[in-house]
């Protein structure tokens, strides 16, 4: 399963392509099941340059009764800092948050190999 | 006839590129040609003496000293950037000017750049075939931008530590 | 402290001017995210986990009080309210709006800070010794040649598009506080017997993926040729440097590869043939920026103070402050103090815009002006009268930023890692936290001593792990955080990289594992050893034993 995550451009905030908008919350991810659907709503997102930058799929689990990103980094980037956890995403509180804070099971994906190579 | 960017006198303007690029493998034609390092050691002699216009077009590992006994022979020295982000030819084009004493036209080719003017024209080119459909008046803007520099290159300019001494009258 | 002329103001002003356009131009769409990157990385703006990160340059560290306060203002303003001091004395701002962009480097430019070089292939902003001006061990006040390299440096036309970054540290102290010999070049200078300075240069220091440590390569160079050998040593660099493995592209790899010798015959060999007049700055110039560095505020005082030694009497907490954050001045009367940004279970390096504002107020009132940062991602006030120590401590203190652990084992440099950065494979704060927390007693932390732990998220090693005396890596094992811990770095005079312990730790190993390392430590220690000199006489192998004993 896929989901959809960009930078905005404007402030860099962290955003989850829903199926009609961008979304500052993970939560709100249209998740994909279909490769070829996932990649054609990337390829669309990447012709957007005014509002977004490097928007990219990231691989997505059921857990616990929901839905986290499979890796660490994708977690971090969809909560904020763990070392303040009043800055970011996870300040705002609620289930979403706090599923994706204690969800285990970690392992790469392509999202991740493509961040690694971004300034 | 192909155009290229020329710089003269804190301007840029666009001008014919009057020489016929030579591929390796081809004969040499008559009149002004452009021909590689490796093509111009070959064929030296042949190459110089007949009156014509003469360029020569470097890689970015091709050594400048290794011209230095024909570059009065030279209309044209072309140094290549494979990449914008390869700044070799920066090093060769001050070796040119500064140390070879060459006084013909130092062009840039290959990935050159608009946010390249500076370092272009300060290092000693003086002739740009842009890869991004820049254009003439770009260059003198993007070129004029900053009215102090910090170090001595090939363009002359004076630099801030000159400036500080010619005019005391610098404000604090 | 170097002020900004006309000249130097009229560059950062231009170099506003021409970032607000390309801001433009990418926010309207008038340029792609690919033409745009190099373009906003060499305003040091990079695209990080949560948002953009602004990387700001405080050349060789060195602050006066307006700047900090617009540091702070900045923090307030523009971001969340804080700021992280790195291994290279600059400060990032982690929650950067691009629309902002233009207008934060305005307000940087009014107080003579930018982020130019902070980013890209080019000579980075340069670091020198903290202690400079103050020290009584230097023979020159390092700064002068800082900020002639700083000024030479800045767009240099030929050295824009360099194979990979290039960074310069400078010295002029017996006491290498500047980690000279882990720079692309580090600069000591010497004072000879006739009189005249000198510098003694070494090239093609790093760590990363390929650590090495910089020979020398010119015992003795005189110092008003300067620039025109660092123009020697950049065009050999710029011209035989790889550019087809970024992993080899550093000078340290050409040094490596030519050897010194060869590469110091290759400089001497270019140096012969450059217009050193050309290049050089006139005498006139270095006397200007000579000048600017001048303190002729100190007042004359008596080399003990009765107000000082009172309170160390009557406050131990004032006593044990005394003791391992403040170091001696040249000057009768004065000291340094170093100001803590490692209270514990605090982020290494981060300081808050009111924490900044309190430096900035004191560097006024107690330190004429002045305060650096320090590659161990520390602040100091360079210049404080002794009688005044107990007042400076007690307002510190009150901010957090009193913590009495320099160079102990809470002291801890960490880059920002997985938590902020997008280069980084795991988390160094929280390790950092949990190691500090474990020895949060001070009296503890006093009997460890001397004990420098650093740690990297990643193998750039912006956390300086192969040079701690224990150095953490952090590293990806399918996807999970392990860290590899290394015994016997050292970043000054006795430089030397750490060797590794064994197999990577899970994250809930490491503080443990520190624990356990410091009880042998204390268990094999003869007297007066630091840990370092227990390890160098004792090796690997007892530590090796207890942290991988079979769990019973």
């Amino acid at each position: 399963m896929k989901a959809l995550t960009a930078n905005r451009l404007a402030d860099g905030e962290v955003v989850f392509w829903t199926g009609d908008v961008w979304s500052e919350r993970f939560v709100d991810s249209r998740l994909f099941d279909d490769n070829a659907e996932a990649e054609a709503a990337e390829a669309h997102a990447k012709s957007n340059i005014v509002e977004l930058v490097d928007p990219y799929l990231i691989d997505v689990a059921a857990v616990d009764g929901g839905v986290v990103p499979v890796s660490y980094r994708e977690r971090l980037r969809a909560l904020g800092p763990t070392n303040k956890p009043d800055h970011g995403k996870q300040a705002v509180g609620g289930a979403d948050t706090a599923l994706l804070a204690t969800a285990h099971g970690a392992a790469r994906s392509k999202g991740r190999v493509d961040l690694i190579r971004r300034k | 006839m192909p155009r290229l960017i020329r710089w003269r006198d804190g301007a840029a303007a666009w001008g014919e590129d009057a020489l016929t690029a030579v591929d390796d493998d081809q004969p040499v034609p008559h009149g002004d040609v452009l021909v590689s390092l490796a093509l111009f050691q070959r064929e030296r002699r042949s190459l110089l003496g007949q009156g014509r216009n003469l360029g020569v077009i470097m890689g970015p590992t091709d050594e400048p000293e290794s011209l230095v006994v024909d570059l009065p022979g030279l209309s044209v020295v072309a140094l290549t950037f494979p990449k914008f982000r390869d700044g070799r030819a920066y090093s060769a084009a001050r070796v040119l000017r500064e140390r070879l004493g060459f006084k013909g036209e130092l062009r840039a080719v290959g990935d050159v750049l608009l946010d390249m003017s500076v370092p272009l024209i300060r290092c000693g080119f003086d002739a740009f075939v842009p890869a991004d459909a820049s254009v003439p008046e770009q260059w003198t803007a993007s070129a004029s931008r900053f009215r102090h520099v910090y170090q001595r290159a090939a363009d002359g300019r004076p630099p801030a530590f000159a400036e500080r001494n010619d005019l005391s009258a610098v404000r604090v | 402290m170097y002020r900004y002329d006309e000249i130097d103001r009229e560059v950062l002003a231009d170099r506003v001017a021409e970032f607000r356009e390309q801001c433009d131009r990418r926010l309207s769409g008038a340029m792609t995210e690919d033409q745009f990157k190099p373009l906003r990385l060499m305003n040091g703006l990079y695209l990080q986990l949560h948002a953009y990160m602004l990387r700001v340059a405080i050349p060789y560290g060195a602050l006066n009080s307006a700047q900090l306060r617009v540091l702070a203002n900045i923090a307030r303003t523009y971001d969340r309210g804080y700021g992280h001091f790195t291994t290279r004395t600059n400060i990032q701002f982690h929650w950067i709006k691009l629309r902002d962009a233009p207008d934060i480097l305005r307000d940087l430019a009014e107080v003579g800070l930018h982020a130019i070089q902070t980013s890209g292939n080019c000579i980075r902003n340069l670091t020198a010794d903290p202690h400079a001006g103050a020290t009584a061990d230097e023979v020159d006040d390092p700064r002068i040649w800082a900020e002639a390299i700083r000024q030479w440096s800045t767009f240099h036309p030929e050295f824009s598009y360099l194979p990979r970054k290039f960074k310069i540290a400078v010295t002029a102290a017996a006491k290498d506080r500047a980690a000279i010999r882990i720079y692309d070049v580090g600069l000591r200078l010497h004072r000879d017997a006739d009189d005249a300075l000198s510098f003694e240069v070494r090239v093609g220091g790093g760590l990363g993926r390929l650590p090495h440590l910089s020979p020398v390569i010119r015992e003795r160079l005189p110092v008003r040729h300067l620039l025109s050998y660092m123009q020697a040593i950049l065009r050999v660099y710029n011209r035989h440097g790889r550019r087809d493995n970024i992993h080899k592209a550093r000078i340290k790899i050409l040094v490596a590869s030519l050897g010194a010798a060869e590469f110091a015959r290759q400089v001497e060999a270019e140096w012969e043939l450059t217009d050193k007049a050309a290049i050089d700055l006139p005498p006139t110039e270095l006397a200007r920026i000579r000048a600017t560095f001048a303190r002729t505020g100190f007042e004359t005082l008596p080399a003990i103070s009765t107000v000082f030694e009172a309170a160390k009497a009557d406050d131990r907490a004032f006593a044990r402050f005394a003791r391992n954050n403040v170091m001696p001045h040249k000057q009768p009367g004065y000291a340094l103090v170093n100001v803590s940004l490692k209270a514990i279970g605090e982020t290494p390096g981060d300081a808050s815009a009111e924490q900044m504002e309190v430096v900035a107020d004191l560097a006024e009132r107690f330190s004429l002006d002045e305060a650096r940062v320090t590659y161990e991602q520390n602040l100091l006030l360079p210049h404080v009268r002794l009688d005044d120590l107990p007042e400076v401590h007690r307002v510190l203190a009150a901010a957090g930023l009193a913590t009495p652990n320099i160079t102990l084992i809470s002291d801890i440099i960490a880059c920002p890692g997985l938590d902020y950065c997008a280069l980084a494979n795991a988390r160094a704060i929280p390790i950092a936290q949990d190691i500090a927390r474990r020895f949060a007693d001070p009296a503890l932390a006093e009997r460890v001593g001397e004990l420098k732990i650093k740690i990297s998220g990643c193998i750039n090693a912006c956390g300086h792990h192969h040079v701690g005396h224990i150095g953490i890596l952090g590293v990806d094992k399918k996807g999970e955080e392990f860290y590899q811990l290394t015994l016997g770095g050292s970043a000054e005079a006795d430089a030397a990289l750490g060797h590794v312990l064994g197999p990577a730790l899970a994250a809930d190993r490491v503080a443990p594992a520190i624990d356990q390392i410091v009880e042998v430590y204390l268990r094999e220690r003869r007297d007066g050893e630091r840990f370092i000199d227990t390890f160098n006489r004792a090796g690997l192998a007892p530590f090796k034993e207890v942290v991988y004993a079979p769990a019973h």
